[in-house]
């Protein structure tokens, strides 16, 4: 398999500004609130980078977000701009509660993962070849109607009966290991990881991969050369449905302590929204995905000591968070910061 | 040209960042003087809601000042914020008390104060009852429902009405201790009523699962349909969804021409009475605060005991509002949030809220009052004893019970068991 390094160089350059301009933003931010963003940063690095249980915790706060950027950098491969992670990773987690508690292994938990995100992804897919409905509406709609359909299964269709506030529980048998005892690293990392070197695979390596992007530089040219681009689309809503659902499973399957759904989806909530992020980071490209993934996964996990040791709250890691997304959604920006590097 | 005055701009103001920092970071750096550590971690609702969390800071910082303590404070993002953040409190080991505030954080604290056994950690309103290390502090909320339901009882009873009503959120067990606190309540009332008066009245109590609690739209049509069914006091254990209920019951009224009570509306958790003035006519408390300082105080004071604590009329945790007690919420309030809701209400002053209070109180009378007292009195003595219902079989039986004697055998019946 045959890498090309050359045309990593520039997009990899161009994230790593944009996320050291990002941390000295958040810098500026927080020192004129009142923290000290030296102690605030060594909190942070210190936290998620300095032991072993921070390293576990960075690469588990990984594992879900790698996932959702999946389905967010395979749709924009393909022109796409799919946002309906969200609500996929709900009937993800749900499939494979359901799954696993008729047969107590985890291919069942990931099989319901896969299946319930096809399902699901199915529905913007049709809608887009069938009827030209734009994906930003209809997957923004979708996650609604994800929410409140989600809700009401797992209030109604599958609580736990000692404890109504959570679905029940992922078997044992069925859960994903913990690496390292104390942590919350399972091998749901591993399968994230998978996920992404597959899908740089087909992307890259394929027939179909060539097609999605193909479709995705230009839909004209695409149908010119022989692609059907509707079969592009397709496939890309699948394709990205199959990673959100996997996310969802993996999470129920592979994060302690509860192993279950809690009401309003509050431990599960969020996570494909934050996948946006993560793909733009990571310049739509799986490979890129993995590092940003641990990257976030790092602010993640040193967002609690960030408050700990240094006091600073949660919403300040977040602004740090959004600036890197921002700078980096500025094409403006980064021209004239290539200008200034070329200087 | 440009761009390169943009650069030294750009530059010009990281450099200044960075001196900014080192300034503002030798200020903070200095450690103030403290005996003791205590960590407080927010579920998901966080500081702001007027509820669990900013009662539990209430309880924490008074404890914290009194006791010459460092508090720190933790925020949650999602659930699984739960576990790290414990966690992380946990292994620096200089904490002497970790609290974990709201009953989704059960599952963690259990498993954190597994691995950390020399590790103290309190919960509020959960129910960890096995640990040495951990002490689970729960409320009596079947009491404080029972003097709502004699309130409600009475005044429905002395205006010749026959319904009253409760709009509950989630049917999940916790909430089965309000709904049967309450139907004993209106039962005692019942009672109460007959030997003051001698004559017999038979209220019935209206209940809606609304199965939610953060939807005040679900709130105000359960709300509709106890007013037009008649429920002449509408009690609200639903969360933000009850916030409807206190919207209906202001609507009702204004459609007759009215701007106070009966019908009235009650409040929960804390002393929301100033909400809706005229509406609501009084809240039923759970004292987190008090639970949480008493947590505190019990590891400061060396009488640290693992288990339950259960607070319930005797110990303070539970209670009905007065208008002290409404002033004090009131005043916790940022100064502009204050501001915004007498303009709101159309009043000038914070003293035209509490005189409104007053006299929204004073659309029952005394007597009433009185006997809600003289329950209070009789449970706080251990005289009465309210069934706590906590499985559905139990709800069931108090809600086919009769008479508050009947619901009193179960009380007792469980508490043997």
């Amino acid at each position: 398999m045959r890498v090309d390094i050359k045309g990593f160089t520039k997009p990899l350059v161009e994230s790593l500004v944009a996320i050291v301009i990002g941390i000295l933003v958040g810098a500026i931010i927080l020192a004129f609130s009142g923290y000290s963003p030296a102690e605030a940063y060594i909190a942070l690095f210190n936290g998620a980078l300095g032991s072993k249980y921070g390293l576990a915790m960075t690469l588990s706060s990984a594992t879900p977000i790698i996932l959702t950027a999946l389905t967010f950098g395979i749709g924009a491969r393909t022109g796409l701009f799919n946002i309906g992670g969200e609500g996929t990773v709900y009937f993800g987690a749900i499939m494979a509660i359901i799954l696993t508690n008729l047969w107590g292994n985890v291919l069942m938990g990931l099989f319901g993962g896969i299946l319930a995100g096809m399902a699901w992804m199915a529905i913007p897919a049709i809608l887009k070849v069938l009827r030209g409905v734009n994906e930003v509406v209809s997957t923004i709609m979708l996650n609604w109607m994800a929410y409140f359909i989600a809700l009401y299964i797992v209030l109604q269709k599958i609580p736990n009966p000692e404890d109504p506030n959570k679905t029940l529980a992922v078997p044992v048998s069925a859960r994903f290991p913990i690496i390292m005892k104390g942590t919350e690293l399972s091998w749901a990392f591993a399968i994230s990881v998978i996920a992404a070197l597959i899908t740089y695979y087909i992307l890259w390596h394929t027939e179909l991969g060539y097609e999605l992007r193909v479709s995705g530089y230009n839909e004209r040219a695409a149908r010119y050369g022989g692609i059907n681009p509707k079969k592009a689309i397709i496939w890309s809503f699948l394709l990205g449905g199959i990673m959100s659902g996997l996310a969802g499973a993996t999470e129920v399957m592979g994060r302690p302590p509860s192993y279950a759904i809690s009401q309003g989806m509050a431990n599960i909530y969020g996570y494909g929204f934050d996948g946006i992020g993560v793909s733009l980071v990571g310049r739509n490209h799986p490979l890129g995905i993995i590092f940003s993934g641990i990257f976030f996964g790092m602010l993640r996990a040193g967002a609690t000591s960030m408050q700990i040791e240094a006091g600073v709250p949660l919403e300040m890691v977040k602004v740090v968070q959004g600036v890197i997304v921002v700078t980096i959604a500025i094409p403006g920006l980064l021209d004239l910061l290539k200008k200034v590097v070329r200087r | 040209m440009k761009n390169r005055g943009l650069t030294v701009l750009l530059v010009g103001i990281l450099l200044f960042s960075v001196a900014v920092s080192g300034c503002i970071g030798g200020e903070t750096t200095s450690t103030p003087q403290y005996e003791g550590k205590i960590a407080l971690v927010y579920d998901v609702g966080g500081r702001g809601d007027l509820s669990f969390n900013d009662m539990a800071y209430l309880g924490a910082s008074k404890a914290a000042k009194d006791f010459n303590l460092e508090l720190k404070e933790v925020q949650s993002n999602s659930e699984s914020d739960y576990l790290p953040n414990l966690r992380s409190l946990a292994q620096k080991g200089d904490y002497d008390l970790i609290i974990a505030v709201g009953f989704m954080m059960e599952d963690a604290v259990k498993q954190v104060a597994e691995e950390f056994p020399d590790q103290k950690f309190a919960i509020v309103d959960g129910y960890i009852p096995d640990k040495p290390n951990v002490v689970s502090i729960i409320f009596k909320e079947n009491e404080g429902s029972a003097l709502i339901g004699a309130l409600a009882g009475l005044i429905a009873a002395n205006d010749g009405k026959d319904k009253v009503g409760a709009v509950l959120g989630v049917e999940i067990p916790p909430l089965y201790k309000f709904e049967g606190g309450y139907m004993f309540g209106v039962a005692w009332a019942e009672d109460y009523y007959k030997q003051k008066t001698g004559k017999d009245v038979d209220i019935k109590v209206l209940y809606t699962y609304t199965g939610a609690f953060n939807d005040p739209a679900k709130g105000k049509t359960a709300a509709q349909a106890q007013l037009g069914q008649g429920a002449w006091v509408i009690y609200q254990i639903a969360g933000a969804t009850g916030l409807g209920v206190f919207d209906a019951v202001y609507e009702y009224l204004q459609s007759q021409g009215k701007d106070m009570g009966p019908p009235f509306a009650v409040g929960v958790d804390s002393a929301q009475d100033w909400i809706k003035p005229g509406v609501i006519i009084a809240s039923m408390m759970k004292r987190v605060d008090v639970g949480v300082y008493k947590a505190v105080e019990s590891v400061v004071k060396g009488t640290w005991k693992g288990g339950v604590m259960e607070l319930g009329l005797k110990e303070d945790g539970v209670g009905v509002s007065s208008i002290d007690d409404v002033k004090e919420m009131f005043n916790s309030l940022p100064e502009d949030a204050k501001e915004q809701k007498l303009k709101e209400l159309g009043l000038n002053s914070e003293d035209e809220l509490f005189a409104k209070l007053e006299e929204t109180r004073n659309q029952v009378p005394d007597w009433i009052w009185q006997a809600v007292s003289e329950l209070e009195e009789k449970i706080k003595s251990g005289e009465i004893k309210v069934p706590m219902a906590t499985t559905k079989d139990q709800i069931e039986a108090i809600r086919n019970a009769e008479t508050w004697q009947e619901m009193e055998e179960l009380a007792k019946e469980w508490e043997s068991s």
